[in-house]
């Protein structure tokens, strides 16, 4: 069974997550992707972390591998003068092109939609700058998923309110935009397929996470309310509801005992300590919710969040410790999914990077495979797509144009 | 885009923006509730003043573009309608808490049924009672987020219900890619755990990595340089400023304190230190970190007079990196925004919203707001008459028995 877009062409000329993430998604339903960086001008994912074995260095970092995985490498000088020409010589022979530079850098490399289009009408072409394209801002705005979740609105909700955002964990709209960017290009694909037109997708960071948060934009819209940081885990119209301490440095669980059910079954398994009469009621529970939590917080102090989270869920309560990087790795149900998976890299040897983010059951995704080194591909993808000869190559590296 | 695609979402509130993205690229879309209404029209935020199936503001962000019936798809008829309804759609969106509620009803052969399960179905958790909350911790970014000695900090907007309908619009789609290719349809299964677990991001590698673990710590000292906060107080809320002093940044920094010197609130001396050199000998030696000090102490009192637009006009004027924290309002009133049309007109009860549906900017497709949220059971006659061949009377008949 042929994969679903075996035989797919993708231009990924992206860096950190958003581009290459989104075109990672496409690589593992089957696509052919050329992730375009140079080793001057490295991805800067390569020098974050984590990495293996926690020894630094630009082959080394997990991170790339995950949001790389299965593509092949080129790597091309795009400050030389023919640089880019190779590139728009790729993207001519390609389906879709992913790119994430600063709004309009991309048409100074000779690389604009209009001129890519004119020779391959085809395409599908997405930039995904923090702020787009389109508008006053966009062309020139450059910045990280740090901008794209303050412009979301993202950082001002998470927090306490007595003291300043922190935000959500890292540039919390690089895990956000990537599912717009393949939903739109797939549905792009989609329309390709009937009509044979591509098309342009500018799709903006900020923008996208605001898709996230619209339950707060309408507050504001409809009843005027600006939505601030609550602090407190879950919901003020639920109880007990909330982040509980557990034994252990910064170890938590979260217990969501809202329904009867629920309640009926926290109850008997904290019992005594739940018992009195006030608090069978929701209305009770909601004008007693700080005894409650103190009560519960006595309870969950005592035990590891992987106990507590066991017996409550035993119980009949909706528990869960919150899961810290070291759990997420060999968390039980995520191991029963298979959804870390193992690579192997001539460098790193064994690695293990998350798989897919969801199961097809009838096309099955390609096997998860490593990401590439810095030009690993240069070479066989320039004989190979752009029907270079060997000489052409040779000359191309002693000019410095590839690597 | 997707104009010939038709979607039957039976609604839970992880499907709803896995519908909603399909009908912003222009699938049909009918979503199905229960006979009382899905459990997203009782999800707050809700519309001042009285409370009913209408009220909620969740159901009306993530429901645009849809037709809503009510069908009891438990009840014999209720399930002998949807079998009817199979051969009409092309992709079928599920939240799974027992069993596919298409088990036993014959699948054509190009449906495309997008299941999505709290967490591994089989799995050691399958059993779990699942809500947003208990989603949002076993996806591991809370755990990474807030103050380090305050408890974990979580959106007050729930994230897993959104994290698993993006997922799912995506996976949808995969299988469309492959339907437009093979010809036939396939389950796919998306678990919303997995897809909170993205947001997580590189902390996803890490475990089994060798690398360090993650830990909540307030930031540390470095020999004798100052902490240099990145979020400051203005007149009207917060701004993230990057405020360095590596190689890479310095420069950057560099532009602030002539900024701070032009505004009167630093000495033009100050501005005149080579910081990079001062911060490394702070850093590393015994060197006096005064010029920092002074820097971040104008910065913080300077960022209080100005407002959160003016902090980043002045940061493109004097090229740092400043952005505004923004809040839901300003958001509504951020021209740029507007200049790119993120926002189209949607009728919310008695309202008109201008609501940010366009996610994205095509070359020659645009997302509309075609059809604003449905009201409960909105479109049970005209969709049932047009895909199940029910006549008048036949609907009254299930009306009265409580099947529609």
């Amino acid at each position: 069974m042929p994969a679903p877009l075996e035989g797919l062409k993708v231009v990924d000329i992206g860096w950190l997550m958003v581009g290459p993430m989104s075109a990672r998604y496409l690589t593992e339903l089957g696509a052919d992707t050329v992730k375009v960086e140079s080793g001057k001008r490295l991805d800067p994912l390569r020098g974050l972390g984590p990495f293996k074995d926690g020894q630094s260095g630009p082959e080394r970092s997990l991170s790339y591998h995950w949001i790389n995985a299965g593509k092949r490498g080129l790597a091309v000088d795009l400050k030389s003068p023919r640089g880019p020409d190779l590139v728009r010589r790729l993207v001519a022979g390609a389906d879709v092109f992913i790119e994430s530079f600063t709004p309009g850098a991309i048409d100074e490399m000779g690389l604009s939609y209009a001129r890519l289009a004119a020779a391959n009408p085809g395409l599908i072409m997405v930039s995904t700058g923090i702020l787009g394209r389109k508008g006053t801002m966009g062309l020139g705005m450059s910045g990280t998923g740090m901008t794209g979740s303050a412009y979301a609105g993202a950082t001002n909700l998470v927090g306490w309110p007595d003291r300043a955002p922190t935000g959500p964990h890292g540039p919390w709209t690089d895990s956000v935009a990537p599912r717009f960017v393949v939903a739109a290009t797939l549905a792009a694909l989609h329309r390709r397929g009937a009509t044979g037109k591509g098309t342009y997708i500018d799709l903006a960071q900020a923008e996208a996470g605001i898709q996230f948060l619209t339950p707060a934009y309408f507050d504001f819209a409809v009843n005027g309310m600006v939505a601030g940081r609550s602090g407190t885990a879950g919901s003020p119209l639920r109880a007990p509801c909330g982040a509980y301490p557990c034994a252990g440095a910064d170890r938590w669980i979260v217990i969501d005992a809202d329904t009867p059910q629920a309640w009926d079954a926290l109850r008997g398994l904290l019992s005594p300590s739940l018992d009195d009469s006030r608090f069978s009621t929701l209305v009770g529970r909601l004008r007693s919710r700080q005894t409650i939590d103190a009560r519960i917080a006595d309870w969950t102090r005592t035990r590891q969040p992987a106990e507590a989270e066991a017996l409550l869920q035993d119980a009949g309560v909706p528990a869960h410790a919150v899961s810290n990087d070291q759990e997420l790795a060999f968390d039980p149900d995520l191991e029963a999914a298979g959804y870390h998976r193992r690579i192997d890299d001539p460098l790193i040897g064994e690695g293990w990077i998350p798989g897919p983010q969801y199961r097809l059951a009838g096309t099955p995704h390609v096997a998860t495979r490593a990401g590439p080194r810095i030009g690993d591909a240069s070479a066989e993808v320039l004989t190979g797509e752009l029907g270079l000869s060997a000489a052409d190559v040779a000359g191309l590296k002693q000019e410095g144009v590839i690597e | 885009m997707l104009s010939d695609v038709r979607v039957l979402e039976l609604s839970a509130p992880a499907t709803m923006l896995a519908g909603q993205v399909l009908g912003d690229l222009g699938a049909d879309v009918v979503s199905v509730e229960p006979p009382g209404g899905a459990t997203g029209r009782r999800l707050p935020p809700f519309i001042a003043g009285p409370l009913n199936a209408e009220s909620s503001l969740s159901w009306h962000a993530l429901n645009r573009n849809k037709r809503a019936i009510t069908l009891d798809v438990a009840s014999p008829d209720g399930r002998a309608i949807l079998g009817d309804l199979l051969p009409h759609f092309d992709i079928v969106i599920e939240w799974i808490k027992r069993g596919s509620c298409l088990e036993g009803l014959p699948r054509p052969d190009g449906l495309i049924a997008c299941e999505i399960s709290a967490f591994s179905r089989g799995g050691p958790k399958a059993g779990y009672l699942a809500t947003d909350l208990v989603l949002s911790a076993a996806g591991g970014a809370a755990a990474m987020a807030g103050d380090p000695d305050r408890p974990p900090a979580f959106f007050p907007v729930p994230q897993p219900m959104m994290e698993a309908g993006a997922e799912a619009a995506v996976a949808a789609l995969a299988a469309l890619a492959a339907r437009d290719r093979l010809g036939k349809g396939q389950t796919v299964e998306v678990q919303a755990r997995v897809a909170a677990a993205f947001a997580s991001m590189g902390r996803l590698v890490a475990g089994r990595s060798g690398d360090h673990p993650f830990r909540r710590a307030p930031p540390g000292a470095l020999g004798r340089m100052p902490i240099v906060p990145g979020m400051y107080a203005c007149a009207d809320g917060w701004v993230t400023i990057t405020v360095a002093f590596g190689p890479a940044f310095v420069a950057m920094t560099q532009r602030i304190a002539g900024w701070l010197v032009e505004e009167g609130a630093l000495r033009p001396e100050v501005a005149r230190e080579n910081l990079l050199e001062v911060a490394l000998n702070a850093a590393r030696h015994d060197g006096d970190p005064e010029p920092v000090e002074q820097l971040v102490s104008a910065l913080v009192e300077t960022c209080r007079r100005k407002s959160k637009a003016e902090l980043v006009e002045i940061s493109k004027r004097h090229r740092f990196m400043a952005a505004p924290a923004m809040d839901m309002a300003d958001i509504a009133s951020f021209d740029h925004y507007r200049q790119r049309g993120l926002f189209a007109p949607q009728a919310v009860g008695e309202h008109l919203v201008d609501t940010p549906a366009r996610f994205a900017q095509f070359a020659d497709y645009q997302i509309e707001v075609r059809r604003p949220a449905p009201r409960l059971s909105q479109h049970t006659a005209e969709v049932l008459s047009e895909f199940a061949g029910l006549n008048q009377l036949e609907l009254q008949a299930l009306f009265a028995q409580g099947v529609i």
